[in-house]
């Protein structure tokens, strides 16, 4: 499925600047809040037209790490996001974290 | 993360304190919604090195059968811990009334038996606060309740996995990370439960009534809830102790078991005295009950622990009612009473046989754990004191007495014999091990695992069979009068055929047999496992006769007398009797059930794409790793069972006829027994029954009846009494 998604973008690039939008976040970090208040940290793997998205090596936050209180994450491991929960997306662009991420693992 | 790692995230903010990296996040959202619009429906955008089937395992998010973190956010009420609860002064650690602590005591236990009825360690025990750190209460009482409740959980969780006769449906034995008293002792806990139940007594003592004075009735309550609070304490100080002295390798030896026996009737006492009490304790209150969230009582909170639980996992703890809980208890007492019967058991088959016993009644898991610990302790010596092989030694030995294990026999001095003998038998160990430990799980998976066995036992007995050829081999060159074929084989056999039928004959209690598949079962059962049981017993019976007299022929000298009372003592025949009658019973089973489908009444069910055979196979499909016996195959049962082999054709009536003759012996059987237990009573009046049932249809009674006979397991879980409608 990937090669056909990349075949495709090579056709007609002007249709799916959105496909390659998201193919270039793809093994980044990212971070989501959720209708219920809590921001969910992890790996962009998958997503979908409704927007589900699934994050890999996810942890949980019951409030905002932005907030300033300093909270254990929950490990959830591999996790489905539904489209219609999510509220906020912010994706970590400084760097290549597919790199780092694969420090951390090994 | 080594220096060497950090420098390469030079571009990058280290936060000081973890080596996580610093994030500097971007809103994507707008982006995100419009980019990922783009996508086609159905459509999944990912990397190739992540697929559907990844995709599947993720836990969904908002999905409260999968999301436990949901759940904190949508109760209103704020969940804090015990030390900010008591920071916020929500929570006190000090002046406890007797009845807050009875209450907390009582649905203390009813979370310990919840979490030994299979759930988690966090959605039940340590939704009690107090145990989370015991050293910061201060009511001397509570403080010493709750260490000695840490002590509690502490030795069952580890009784419980060392024994390892649960599966994930029995116990959870996953800890949490809590800390359980490790810093306290045995003796200081007892000891300072001790403490609390002296200051109990004092009140006690002055609030009793005395001759010739009137007491108040503010005094006589301050005195009942007093005496509660006491028996309570005094309980579990002792259950305490008791559970410690279970966990003694040496408990057979010092004065373990009279010590346990002391306990036991006291435990028993107390808990008469607290169930009487249970209503002392204060009750939750009357506020909504969700099915995650419930009202409890000072000091507990269900939604303590909910961030601690795995993603995925059963969210639905339903605490056990105070007085089941201590119901469940009493069992629990009375159940660990077993141990203390041990002592008198001297082969290994007497072990098996009580252990399947003690199964039948369904124990939990800690009294399951302790039994099977009591009997092969950690040191893995039988009792902790014999190790296993010579224990199996002096089993063989008065159950076949082989030549090779006998003192007086050419055998024993040979090396190159003794090496066999010791091989085969450490090779013994492991299976041997396993029948004991089978019959500590639960009633359901026993069935897997004697399954299992088989195989394990199949190997040995090539073994056995080996090492017996070769001895005999040896043998015959010097005592040309005697033999040793067969004879460790013969032992192992025993235990193949014990394991199949306990397999075959939890189909029954397991209610996995359909009515039309009985025929098969009884003629399996009364045609080949009993009938090779039978005949294994004999020819064991016949050895030790046999060996018994080779083995000492000084005695033949002797008076008759004498001789006859050396052999009562070494006898199989009590095993033979049992296992006659129980193969009459199943050819009585077997016979009634062909006459049924012979008079119509159980006619075959003719479902699409079924198929006997293949159903048959399932059936016994364990039974085919096993050289002896061979597997009857479908078609050679077909042959076997046909009634057209006999001339003239027998009819419903003449069948009838067989199984009432089968059911008259098996109770003559039973009946001729020594000793009676229940069981065999039990037996004897199915058997009875049955023999009447069949009389009557040889009669002709409910000739012309098609309605199927009804088979009332309500008497026996095995055998059944039949009923013809």
């Amino acid at each position: 499925m990937a090669t056909e998604i990349s075949n495709q973008t090579k056709e007609d690039p002007g249709l799916n600047s959105g496909r390659r939008k998201l193919q270039k976040w793809l093994n980044k970090s990212m971070k989501i809040c959720m209708t219920d208040g809590r921001t969910l940290i992890g790996i962009f793997l998958c997503t979908d037209r409704d927007r589900n998205v699934i994050l890999g090596s996810c942890e949980e936050y019951l409030k905002s790490p932005d907030s300033g209180e300093k909270e254990e994450p929950r490990i959830l491991g591999l996790a489905m996001i539904p489209g219609h929960h999510i509220i906020s997306i912010h994706v970590d662009e400084d760097r290549s974290l597919t790199y780092n991420w694969n420090m951390d693992t090994s | 993360m080594s220096v060497a790692n950090s420098s390469n995230l030079s571009g990058c903010q280290i936060n000081d304190t973890t080596v996580k990296p610093g994030y500097v996040w971007q809103d994507v959202t707008e982006d995100f919604m419009k980019a990922s619009s783009d996508l086609d429906l159905g459509e999944l955008l990912h990397d190739c090195s992540f697929g559907l089937f990844e995709a599947m395992s993720a836990i969904e998010m908002m999905d409260p059968k999968m999301d436990a973190g949901m759940m904190c956010n949508q109760i209103k009420r704020k969940v804090l811990t015990f030390e900010q609860a008591v920071e916020a002064g929500q929570l006190k650690v000090n002046n406890f009334t007797a009845a807050e602590l009875i209450g907390v005591m009582d649905a203390t236990m009813a979370c310990l038996v919840t979490w030994l009825e299979g759930h988690s360690l966090a959605q039940t025990v340590f939704t009690n606060l107090f145990l989370h750190n015991p050293y910061i209460i201060e009511d001397r009482t509570l403080k010493a309740f709750s260490i000695c409740m840490l002590k509690i959980v502490d030795v069952i969780r580890e009784r419980v996995n060392r024994a390892s006769v649960f599966e994930e449906e029995d116990f959870q034995p996953m800890s949490y990370g809590f800390k359980m008293a490790y810093d306290l002792t045995d003796v200081r806990t007892t000891g300072m439960m001790k403490e609390v139940e002296e200051e109990l007594n004092k009140t006690l003592r002055s609030t009793r009534s005395k001759p010739g004075e009137e007491r108040g009735s503010a005094v006589e309550q301050e005195h009942n809830l007093a005496q509660a609070v006491y028996s309570r304490v005094k309980f579990y100080r002792l259950f305490y102790s008791l559970l410690v002295i279970y966990t003694k390798e040496k408990l057979f030896q010092s004065d373990c078991i009279p010590q346990a026996q002391k306990i036991l009737s006291q435990l028993e006492e107390l808990i008469s005295s607290i169930k009487a009490t249970i209503s002392y304790g204060i009750q939750p209150a009357e506020r909504e009950a969700t099915k995650n969230d419930y009202p409890t009582i000072v000091g507990f909170e269900p939604l303590i622990n909910q961030r601690l639980l795995p993603p995925t996992f059963p969210r639905y703890t339903v605490i056990k009612d105070r007085s089941e809980a201590i119901l469940y208890v009493e069992e629990l007492v009375h159940h660990l009473n077993i141990v203390t019967t041990l002592p008198d058991i001297t082969s290994l088959h007497a072990i098996l046989d009580l252990f399947m016993e003690f199964s039948k009644s369904s124990p939990c898991v800690l009294a399951r754990s302790i039994l099977q610990l009591a009997v092969l302790p950690t040191n893995r010596r039988v009792f902790g004191n014999q190790p296993i092989v010579e224990y199996m030694k002096d089993t063989i030995r008065n159950f076949i007495a082989p030549p090779a294990l006998s003192a007086k026999c050419s055998l024993h001095n040979n090396s190159q014999a003794k090496e066999y003998v010791d091989a085969l038998l450490s090779q013994a160990v492991r299976p041997i091990c396993t029948l004991i430990q089978i019959t500590g799980h639960n009633r359901a998976r026993q069935r897997d695992k004697w399954a299992h066995v088989l195989e394990e036992l199949a190997n040995l007995q090539e073994e056995a069979d080996k090492v017996d050829a070769y001895l005999h081999g040896i043998l015959v060159k010097t005592e040309p009068s005697r033999n040793h074929l067969a004879c460790f084989g013969t032992w192992v056999l025993y235990h193949s055929l014990q394991s199949m039928i306990y397999y075959t004959l939890s189909g029954f209690e397991l209610e996995l047999y359909a009515l039309y598949e009985y025929h098969y079962v009884y003629w399996y059962l009364h045609e080949l496992l009993f009938a090779w049981l039978v005949s294994t017993l004999h020819r064991a019976d016949n050895f030790l006769l046999e060996n018994d007299m080779a083995s000492d022929p000084a005695q033949k000298g002797r008076s008759n007398k004498k001789n006859k009372k050396k052999k009562r003592t070494k006898t199989l025949s009590k095993e033979i009797t049992i296992a006659q009658a129980q193969q009459q019973m199943f050819g009585g089973y077997y016979k009634a059930v062909v006459g049924f489908r012979l008079s119509g009444k159980m006619n075959q069910p003719s479902f699409d794409f079924d198929c006997e055979e293949v159903r048959y196979s399932h059936r016994f499909a364990p039974f085919a790793n096993v050289v002896t016996p061979p597997m009857v195959h479908y078609a050679q049962y077909k042959e076997m069972s046909d009634l057209r082999r006999y001339e003239p054709e027998p009819t419903a009536f003449d069948v009838y006829g067989s199984a009432c003759k089968c059911f008259h012996q098996a109770k003559a059987l039973l009946e001729s027994l020594p000793v009676q237990t229940e069981e065999i009573q039990t037996l004897i009046k199915i058997a009875k029954t049955n023999f009447v049932v069949m009389k009557l249809l040889v009669g002709g009674h409910k000739k012309d009846s098609v309605t199927p006979p009804d088979f009332d397991f309500s008497q026996h879980r095995v055998y059944p009494i039949i009923k013809v409608l």
